[in-house]
């Protein structure tokens, strides 16, 4: 008994210093404690803090040079600065099927943060799932980190990965140059000089390009920190340097998409709708888009849950009192925004992936002329698709198409869109590109039916 | 000491003569494409010398790619493409799988498809038929052992490939039409460019199809045409016989039929593939129709059909 006594008093003065450590670290662990893993001792779901901007990357490369390697030591280094949870490199590879509106993707996301920005970062093993990634428009990624291994310098399907870098908007790469710890120093001064030239030659301006070498797996590992762990953290620097922070929308000019209108006897029109970006204010001008009308008003109070708003954001759902315009003038469809903003367009290219059958989709395949319901924002329009360079598109395929919408509506590049057919969903696309008006004639050519195109074609 | 000194000075040496020079290593590399390990190994291996370092990676590739081939053997291979070949009375279909969709966009890998798709045209233009209409599937060893104009087989061009893209390839199945005078085949792929093309040239893309016809009226463009497009809708609707008009019911569910004489023309939903047929006096003998990717029951495709 004595013995025990004996060693409680040894140990308890230990004891309380670490017991206090705890509650002392507990409230300031995020910020001055790195050091402390931490560890949760309570069923809560951990608090996202939006204190740093965020920014999506991504890795492409060939399937050997260690990409999700790089993801893994990415979040082991960063976990030893306790700014990411460490995953494991199986924990990437199985990329699970995620459905993202109703579409299956092979990708893995998993987010980080350095000391200037939060991350989310996607892996995908194919060409079609990052195709698939942009179009659902899960996580748009802002830069990517292209692996090359030094042993094997850019292979074949570089040139491959870096058009899909180039169509899915990429237009910051930084170059990860894998596994120098297997090749010399020559070596892979070669295989940035190659990569450069690749890059330039592929439209990126590879002279500016960041590169950095050091092996993921050291890294990963523990070994030789120097191209190891330092090289992950040069890499990330450069990322935070290199890849520009994405305009938040809340910086952005003003947008509401017109959910419903309202007459209030005694105070006049109301439109609500959800803010979709910028922030709102009373007595600001704005101006009603779509349906071949454009109106000029001001907001003259802007509700929410019926009280006052001094200022609504982005996200928010809202009523926005307008001056001088009537109730039937206004429509669900059309868009307010900051005068000059947006702009009704009837003519678009679009990047759009067509769900099989498995997904909902149709199990036939469709041809060009088509006439199919377009969605987007709060409106709807039959458009007529064109396919260019195809015959035909088949179900689970991704596409270029080219839209003629039936009367202008808002859309602007980078806006997503579903298509449907009857009661059932074709596709769901991004806008890649505005095209010029429709012409009268060209309008009206859009109603005729096939035996008048025939004709047409055949005269 | 001496020994020491000696030592050093001799170590001094031997890197001298064991680094590659970096110009040789760069221009080699650009001349081959061949990794930069194995550029650096050939320039060591002869002191520098691109000529004969060039020679020697060449010798080496076909092993370089077995190696790489065993390495790689087991990896799940999802992705690739359909290559068809239709020259009037000779016809393949040939799917060759990669790993990556990226890699099946590459021109090194469609080169091989190409070849594949010439290999089993030769093979089927080689087998003697009296007027019947032979049809032979291949895969598996027969396919892989396929002798190429150069003399090596298939599957030594698939280890080249391996080696030079890094990455699993597979050759998966083929078919081969062999038909007489009075039938016509014809083939389609998708996705094709929305152009007339030229026939007997190789078609690349993620579906194929072949059919055989026996039409007695004239071959005319307009015919020829028709078939193409009943290729097309076999693509594109998948039907999985030709059925019988006075066999084969119409399925109640339109959109579920896989009858093909009763499946709605792609094209023109107005019209039956079955009154299409009847309407310009055309057969369709058989068909075929590869899906990139697709899982199948390996006897059916190996079995080698014959009609008359």
């Amino acid at each position: 008994m004595s013995a025990y006594v004996a060693v409680r008093q040894i140990l308890s003065p230990g004891f309380r210093t670490t017991f206090k450590q705890f509650l002392l670290n507990a409230s300031t662990r995020q910020t001055c404690s790195p050091f402390i893993i931490s560890q949760r001792f309570y069923a809560e779901k951990k608090i996202f803090e939006r204190n740093k901007p965020h920014c999506n990357v991504g890795t492409i490369g060939h399937v050997d040079h260690g990409k999700t390697t790089l993801t893994a030591a990415i979040t082991k280094v960063l976990s030893d600065q306790d700014l990411a949870e460490s995953k494991l490199y199986t924990d990437i590879d199985n990329a699970p099927e995620e459905k993202a509106r109703g579409i299956t993707i092979n990708v893995a996301h998993i987010e980080y943060q350095t000391e200037n920005r939060h991350y989310g970062h996607t892996d995908c093993p194919g060409h079609a799932d990052y195709i698939k990634n942009m179009i659902t428009g899960t996580a748009q990624m802002d830069g990517a980190i292209l692996v090359v291994a030094a042993t094997d310098g850019a292979m074949p399907q570089t040139r491959e990965h870096l058009l899909l870098a180039k169509q899915i908007g990429i237009n910051h790469i930084v170059v990860f140059i894998n596994k120098v710890d297997a090749a010399d120093q020559e070596m892979v001064d070669l295989v940035e000089m190659e990569m450069r030239e690749l890059m330039t030659e592929m439209g990126y301006d590879g002279d500016e390009a960041p590169f950095v070498k050091g092996s993921a797996l050291c890294a990963l590992e523990g070994k030789s920190p120097e191209i190891g762990s330092d090289a992950i953290i040069k890499l990330l620097a450069e990322i935070d340097r290199y890849v520009p922070t994405p305009v938040r929308d809340l910086d952005k000019p003003f947008m509401l998409p017109v959910e419903s209108v309202y007459s209030i006897p005694g105070r006049g029109t109301v439109v609500t709708g959800r803010l979709e970006r910028g922030v709102l204010k009373k007595g600001t001008e704005c101006e009603f888009v779509g349906y071949n009308k454009v109106i000029k008003s001001t907001v003259t109070g802007v509700e929410m849950f019926r009280q006052t708003l001094e200022e609504a954001q982005a996200g928010d759902q809202l009523g926005a009192l307008v001056r001088g315009v009537k109730r039937d003038e206004i429509k669900r469809g059309m868009v307010m925004a900051k005068p000059g903003t947006v702009k009704a367009n009837d003519q678009i290219e679009a990047q759009v992936y067509i769900l099989s059958k498995e997904e909902g989709g149709r199990h036939k395949p469709f041809t060009s002329f088509v006439q199919l319901q377009m969605f987007s924002k709060t409106w709807d329009c039959a458009t007529q698709v064109i396919i260019p360079n195809k015959e035909m598109v088949m179900p689970g395929e991704d596409t270029a198409l080219k839209l003629k919408l039936m009367r202008p509506m808002v859309l602007e590049k980078g806006q997503r869109f579903t298509l449907r057919d009857g009661n059932i969903t074709l596709g769901t696309g991004v806008v890649t590109n505005i095209l010029t008006p429709l012409t009268e004639k060209e309008r009206i050519e859009l109603t005729e039916g096939k035996k008048a195109r025939e004709k047409k074609a055949k005269a | 000491m001496y020994y020491k000194q000696f030592t050093r000075f001799f170590h001094v040496t031997r890197s001298v003569w064991g680094s590659t020079d970096k110009s040789a290593l760069s221009a080699l590399r650009k001349k081959t494409g061949y990794t930069f390990a194995n550029c650096k190994k050939a320039l060591e291996l002869h002191e520098n010398d691109l000529t004969k370092a060039e020679q020697w990676l060449k010798e080496q590739a076909q092993a370089l790619g077995w190696s790489k081939a065993t390495k790689l053997e087991g990896r799940a291979t999802t992705q690739g493409l359909i290559g068809v070949l239709v020259q009037q009375h000779i016809g393949a279909m040939v799917e060759v799988n990669c790993e990556t969709d990226f890699v099946a966009r590459n021109e090194n890998f469609q080169e091989f498809v190409g070849k594949a798709s010439k290999a089993c045209a030769h093979y089927i233009s080689e087998v003697d038929n009296v007027n019947k209409i032979t049809k032979i599937g291949l895969e598996g060893e027969t396919l892989r052992n396929l002798k190429l104009e150069d003399g090596k087989t298939l599957n030594d061009h698939l280890a080249l490939l391996i080696g030079t893209v890094g990455e699993n390839a597979s050759l998966k199945r083929a078919i081969c039409y062999k038909s007489p005078e009075s039938v016509r085949l014809s083939g389609y792929i998708h996705p094709t460019p929305d152009t007339p093309i030229e026939e007997g040239l190789l078609m690349l893309g993620k579906y194929g199809s072949i059919a055989a016809f026996n039409s007695n009226s004239e071959k005319t463009e307009e015919i020829l045409n028709i078939h193409r497009k009943i290729c097309q809708h076999i693509v594109g609707m998948n039907p999985l016989k030709i059925g019988d008009i006075e066999v084969d019911k119409p399925n109640e569910v339109k959109d579920e039929e896989t009858c093909l004489i009763h499946q709605e023309f792609l094209l023109d939903p107005e019209v039956t593939i079955g009154q299409m047929l009847q309407e310009h006096n055309i057969k369709i003998i058989d068909f075929q129709r590869f899906e990139c990717g697709e899982k199948i029951e390996y006897h059916e495709a190996s079995q080698a059909a014959e009609s008359s």
